[in-house]
């Protein structure tokens, strides 16, 4: 028989959602499944996906929240009279964001429905490759049939299993978001953006943080080597953008337990959790209590439930990520996935929702356009913010080799940490340029407040082609942070010192 | 009659709390029996849409602000109506599905409803003279 849609998006998130609501736009008839499994610490959340409830959004919302505390700090030396120490209060910051999450649940499901997009709650499992089935919460069968499927089930945070106590105890950014009191001395660790993010906003709320990590920080952002040579993703930066992030946290006052593994959690008494790890430096054992441990060791793709075996979907053996071709099509002929699910690509918002919409004009229209993902600009919310787009310095000198690029940079210091009395070290910009030829910018790199703001525009630039003499003569905005990217001139190779003053 | 006299004074009152009323429970959900949470679905069909006095629905959420000023104020006015009137919250966070059948865009969204059909709907804030108007024109008054 027919099937009975024209397009089933399995996952309401923030590729999934995109993908649906633009193939209804040429009046297909299409269904969205989302479910959320809970997290074994009890959380759970409604239509949006993981950038909406657990991700993006609330991440974002509390860094600021965390941004206001240095605000406030800073406000004395601009003549404001404020009793210092300034408290936080988790609750009220927590209960807002969390309200204004539900509030984009909502939205959601508004929008679903005008679009006409058919919206079920269920967990949906392939038992073949046009049919979906799944059990709502109160235990209904639904059966979906559909023309074209697409896989946009994301990933959740994934456990240190080999450490004892790790899944009992500990909770992750799953938890985080939702708590509606304060994870009070936490612990985090150990590699991703995702640790120093949430590292970084705690201890800015004045919360007792440490981090734990193997080795050097932002490592699924870094080294060339885990990337295939063939294609770059912006993600990556490198090492010395890391360094500096985590010397801004440190300073800032989050503690960091470098080369530090950890062995085993155990609750005690008191209900706080004892940590135990093993210091690989000093070759000793050392051991911690703290009210919270926040594991962010990386996502896993959420398919196991998916029964993609059965269908034929092949998946990477080592990430089980979905494998995926240049216009999202998975080995199944009709059968595509996109966003954090697939194998290769930025685990992004807005890459996900550009995929989502050019697969459905694919689909749907007469579109052959194909998701680009070179250059993708992307931004790390840390204390102090780390934003980039094109390739990192490693990135460049594996491709072209080290003779062929030239890298400017320069510390700079924003105007408005004079008054503040604010340190500024790790302030810091580089662009990396071809040396011949035109000098097109291939990268470029900034540490500095308000860094996605700041990048944002310059991606533009990079789309675009731009070189080194196009920016020299961009004409920069005073006072801003963001002109001395137009002013950079000293170059790594010179040796010269790189720090710049303004006017 | 003198029974529908103390309830009348009852319902006059402002609504202050339990102990106001001299811990008797009576004199609660007098005034209280006018306005009630939809519970689920099925609440919804036999308290609203099979209710043989017209109810106004509020669709509010946690998160919304003027939610919380325009459902006290809605509700004080029903109060006021003795029984004529009842009301009827949605929580739309707890109820989304029937939310979205009543086709609740942005909250607050009241609908007044009689013999199961929507006859009026307004959204967002109103004062005190646009809400009488309101509930006036439902009762048919």
């Amino acid at each position: 028989g027919k099937n009975e849609y024209d397009l089933l998006v399995i996952g309401g998130g923030s590729g999934g959602l995109a993908c649906a609501k633009e193939a209804a736009q040429f009046g297909r008839k299409v269904a969205v499944l989302d479910y959320v499994e809970p997290s074994p610490q009890g959380a759970t959340w409604g239509l949006g996906g993981t950038c909406v409830n657990v991700g993006c959004i609330p991440k974002k919302l509390m860094h600021q929240a965390a941004l206001l505390g240095s605000a406030l700090k800073d406000a004395q030396h601009y003549g404001w009279n404020i009793s210092q120490p300034v408290h936080h209060t988790w609750s009220v910051m927590a209960q807002a964001v969390q309200n204004y999450v539900k509030s984009l649940n909502w939205g959601h499901r508004v929008q679903l429905q005008e679009k006409k997009v058919k919206y079920f709650n269920i967990k949906g499992s392939f038992s073949d490759p046009h049919t979906v089935r799944g059990l709502t919460k109160a235990g209904k069968e639904t059966v979906v049939t559909a023309d074209n499927i697409v896989i946009a089930t994301g990933g959740r945070p994934k456990y240190p299993m080999h450490v004892a106590g790790a899944l009992e105890y500990g909770i992750t950014s799953d938890d985080l978001f939702w708590l509606k009191e304060s994870p009070g001395k936490t612990l985090t660790g150990a590699s991703p953006d995702v640790s120093l993010e949430c590292a970084g906003f705690l201890t800015g709320i004045g919360l007792d943080t440490t981090v734990m990590m193997r080795s050097i920080p932002l490592r699924g952002f870094d080294q060339a080597s885990h990337i295939p040579k063939k294609k770059q993703i912006s993600l990556i930066t490198q090492q010395q953008m890391a360094a500096l992030v985590t010397e801004h946290m440190e300073s800032y006052g989050t503690k960091f337990l470098k080369r530090c593994f950890p062995t085993k959690v155990e609750k005690l008494k008191s209900n706080r959790l004892q940590v135990t790890w093993k210091n690989a430096d000093l070759d000793t054992e050392e051991t911690d209590s703290f009210d919270t441990v926040m594991w962010a060791v990386g996502r896993a793709p959420d398919t196991k439930t998916l029964n993609l075996e059965t269908i034929g979907v092949k998946t990477n053996s080592e990430t089980g990520k979905i494998i995926v071709d240049a216009g999202e099509a998975t080995s199944v002929p009709h059968i595509y996935a996109i966003g954090d699910i697939t194998e290769g690509r930025p685990e992004l918002t807005p890459t996900a929702i550009a995929a989502g919409k050019l697969l459905a004009q694919r689909l749907f229209s007469q579109s052959s356009e194909l998701m680009d993902y070179d250059n993708v600009p992307t931004t790390v919310f840390t204390p102090l913010e780390y934003g980039c787009v094109g390739l990192s310095e490693e990135a460049a000198v594996q491709r072209h080799g080290s003779d062929n690029i030239e890298v400017y940079h320069a510390y700079y210091k924003p105007l408005e940490f004079t008054v503040a009395e604010r340190d500024a070290t790790q302030c810091y910009m580089k662009m990396v340029c071809l040396r011949e030829r035109e000098q097109r910018i291939l990268g470029l790199h900034f540490i500095g407040p308000n860094a996605g703001e700041v990048i944002q525009g310059f991606a533009l630039g990079i789309k675009c082609g731009a070189t080194y003499p196009q920016m020299m003569k961009t004409v920069g905005i005073h006072p801003t942070c963001a002109e001395e990217v137009t002013k950079l001139h000293i170059t790594k190779r010179s040796g010269l010192d790189a720090t710049v003053t303004g006017c | 009659m003198a029974q529908r006299l103390a309830l009348q004074r009852l319902l006059s009152l402002p609504a202050r709390g339990p102990l106001a009323y001299h811990g008797r429970a009576f004199g609660i959900s007098a005034g209280r029996r006018s306005t009630f949470n939809v519970q689920d679905g099925s609440d919804f069909q036999d308290r609203v849409v099979n209710s043989p006095k017209p109810v106004v629905v509020d669709f509010h959420a946690q998160w919304c602000g003027p939610c919380k000023i325009l459902g006290p104020r809605l509700e004080k006015l029903v109060a006021k109506l003795e029984g004529k009137v009842l009301m009827a919250k949605v929580d739309i966070d707890d109820h989304t599905d029937l939310a979205i059948e009543y086709e609740v865009g942005a909250v607050p969204t009241v609908l007044a409803m009689k013999n199961g059909d929507v006859v009026d709907k307004f959204v967002g804030i109103k004062d005190e003279d646009q809400l009488e108007a309101f509930l006036k024109k439902l009762i048919g008054a």
